[in-house]
């Protein structure tokens, strides 16, 4: 019998394969329209306000009693920083990007560390560790494929990540974008980790087999995205690596990043994926949408069945939609609880 | 294409390199040169067609589209017995699970640069009044991908549709008019994220409102996107992929009352 643990020991536990007193159950992005308004916040002035911030997804500790905190919301920072144009959505749409590079020498980034959102999330970060020492305070980033995806337009991603198999001029041309986007990377994550990170999250949506090939991901993502999380380890930090879609024909090639922990959404079966990522702990993978629509025998029976198919968290598909309700993320944190009662 | 004399085999090599240097002098002497040989030049040219736009050979479809040009084929039969046929092949594959959406998009790509070629000698077409159904297509309010949604657009453009496409993060309200602008037969939603899924039952709720849901038939996708929950929100449909958008559509509409009926 493992002894109550905190938050962030019990999410530390499960990354470095320990025991738990019960499983943890943790999130990506956070931007919840209920929890928004509840802390007073306002759009769009919650995506550069610091405090705004922390007292939004710090309800998502404290209030639905999720074990991690993470910000910023959404995946449009290093794109903002950039100066790619970002529509700022509204109170339950979040922002989006919506401009490209044409080449990568147009990709400035000598003053990324200056840029009002990322000084934001450093600010959120330092903020959320001084408040809430007891909770993993995860920083919610946009990995390698994915950012250069932001750059080059993600249509040019898929084209380009096809194209550059059948042709060495091709892979030149997307080696040079991934480049620019690991620097960009590990400057944010340096800074992340400086400011108290405990753990950095990387989205890697655009790996995903639904936009780009599995012998695409194994050839170029893998490397791409060892590269950033060798780097954080080196900063003395874990790291989660979360892509969408059904992953399961890239699951060996997730696991052999070296990521803490695999994130898998609804597609997946977890069966099959904890089989195939042997001790890489995976987490994942309750609908979403249960959080907005789901009945509390649904957000049970999903949260069980994940966990039965042996996910080391239990965890939304992707991240928490805007429309959750308070109430339908508490049966969900209630329903891993109980499963622990009974299966640990 | 290898039952083909050796002379043949040649010729269609020669016309592959034209093609992909761009070469139209050299396309239009090497076209001559296999007219000469007496073979089907037509079929060999549709079957051509439709393999190059299933390897996603944008340059070498768009030369061999010059062919057909120039040999005399119907615009129309190129663009359905070669371009569109090619589009058909991937996309079985891609529903078979034996091909990837990068494969789809320059597949994609490939077709409507053939399309772009044929596109002036199509327009005599529509003048002798022949009129396809009409699709308004887009990405929901909030989301910005447009991979998924422009599959869906490629392979009804390939099956005869005439698509709207109202693009990425479009409003409600925008689908509402353009469906009462076009009178269409469709409404075709998409959205890849969760967070935005609310707004297809938003469309459906105006298009009921307005009074015009039962002109059209409404088709919702994307990856969060479920058969159980275009049912609950009031959509006809939600096809697992592009491929069977298509199909679904195609045969929908054969039951569908025409546009003067559902419009008048």
């Amino acid at each position: 019998m493992v002894s109550e643990m905190t938050s962030k020991e019990r999410v530390f536990a499960m990354l470095n394969r320990k025991p738990v007193d019960r499983v943890p159950v943790i999130t990506g992005s956070v931007m919840v329209k209920e929890y928004i308004e509840k802390s007073g916040s306002s759009w769009p002035d919650y995506h550069s306000n610091a405090e705004m911030m922390v007292n939004t997804v710090s309800l998502m500790h404290t209030d639905a009693g999720l074990d991690n905190i993470v910000m910023p919301f959404g995946m449009f920072i290093e794109s903002m920083a950039l100066g790619l144009e970002v529509k700022m959505g509204r109170i339950d749409i979040q922002p989006s990007v919506r401009s490209f590079f044409n080449k990568p020498e147009e990709v400035k980034y000598d003053n990324f560390l200056e840029d009002k959102y990322v000084q934001t999330t450093l600010d959120a970060i330092k903020l959320a560790k001084e408040k809430y020492p007891d909770a993993a305070v995860t920083a919610f980033l946009v990995a390698p494929i994915t950012l250069a995806g932001d750059l080059m337009g993600a249509e040019n991603l898929s084209m380009l990540s096809i194209k550059c198999l059948q042709k060495e001029k091709q892979m030149q041309k997307m080696k040079d974008w991934i480049s620019i986007a690991l620097e960009i990377n590990k400057i944010y994550a340096e800074a992340c980790v400086e400011a108290g990170a405990d753990i950095l999250y990387y989205s890697d949506a655009s790996a995903s087999p639904n936009l780009v090939m599995p012998e695409f991901y194994y050839q170029v993502a893998v490397p791409a995205e060892k590269e950033i999380g060798d780097f954080v380890h080196h900063l003395g930090c874990p790291w989660e690596l979360h892509i969408c879609g059904d992953t399961v024909p890239i699951i060996e090639g997730m696991a052999s990043t070296g990521a803490d922990c695999l994130s898998v959404e609804q597609a997946v079966n977890m069966e099959e994926a904890t089989k195939i990522a042997g001790d890489v702990p995976v987490v994942g993978n309750v609908t979403p949408l249960l959080m907005v629509e789901g009945t509390e025998a649904q957000i049970i029976e999903e949260t069980r069945k994940g966990l039965d198919g042996g996910a080391k968290a239990s965890m939304l598909g992707c991240g928490t939609p805007p429309l959750s309700s308070s109430d339908k993320l508490k049966t969900w944190v209630k329903a891993a609880a109980d499963w622990s009662a009974d299966k640990l | 294409m290898d039952d083909l004399p050796e002379e043949v085999q040649e010729l269609i090599e020669e016309l592959d390199e034209a093609a992909e240097d761009e070469d139209e002098d050299a396309i239009k002497d090497l076209t001559q040169k296999l007219l000469a040989t007496g073979v089907d030049v037509e079929a060999i040219t549709l079957k051509k067609l439709a393999l190059l736009v299933m390897d996603g050979e944008e340059e070498m479809t768009q030369g061999w589209t010059q062919v057909a040009i120039q040999i005399g084929t119907d615009p129309f039969k190129t663009l359905i017995e070669g371009l569109a046929a090619g589009m058909s092949l991937i996309g079985k594959k891609y529903e078979e699970g034996e091909a990837f959406v990068p494969q789809l998009l320059i597949a994609s790509a490939a077709m409507y640069g053939g399309m772009d070629l044929l596109a002036p000698y199509m327009k005599q077409d529509e003048n002798s009044g022949s009129k396809a159904a009409t699709v308004v297509i887009g990405t929901v309010e909030g989301d910005v991908h447009d991979i998924g949604k422009s599959l869906v657009k490629t392979l009804l453009s390939a099956n005869g549709f005439n698509c709207v496409d109202l693009g990425n993060d479009v409003p409600a309200s925008r689908f509402i008019e353009a469906a009462r602008e076009n009178k269409a037969t469709a409404v075709s939603m998409s959205t890849l994220m969760t967070t935005t899924m609310a707004e297809m039952p938003k469309v459906v709720k105006m298009l009921e409102n307005e009074g015009i849901r039962d002109k059209l038939l409404v088709m919702v996708g994307g990856a969060p996107i479920t058969a159980e929950y275009a049912s609950q929100i009031g959509a006809d449909v939600s096809p697992h992929d592009a491929a069977s958008a298509a199909s679904w559509l195609k045969g929908a509409v054969f039951d569908f009352p025409s546009e003067s009926v559902r419009w008048s």
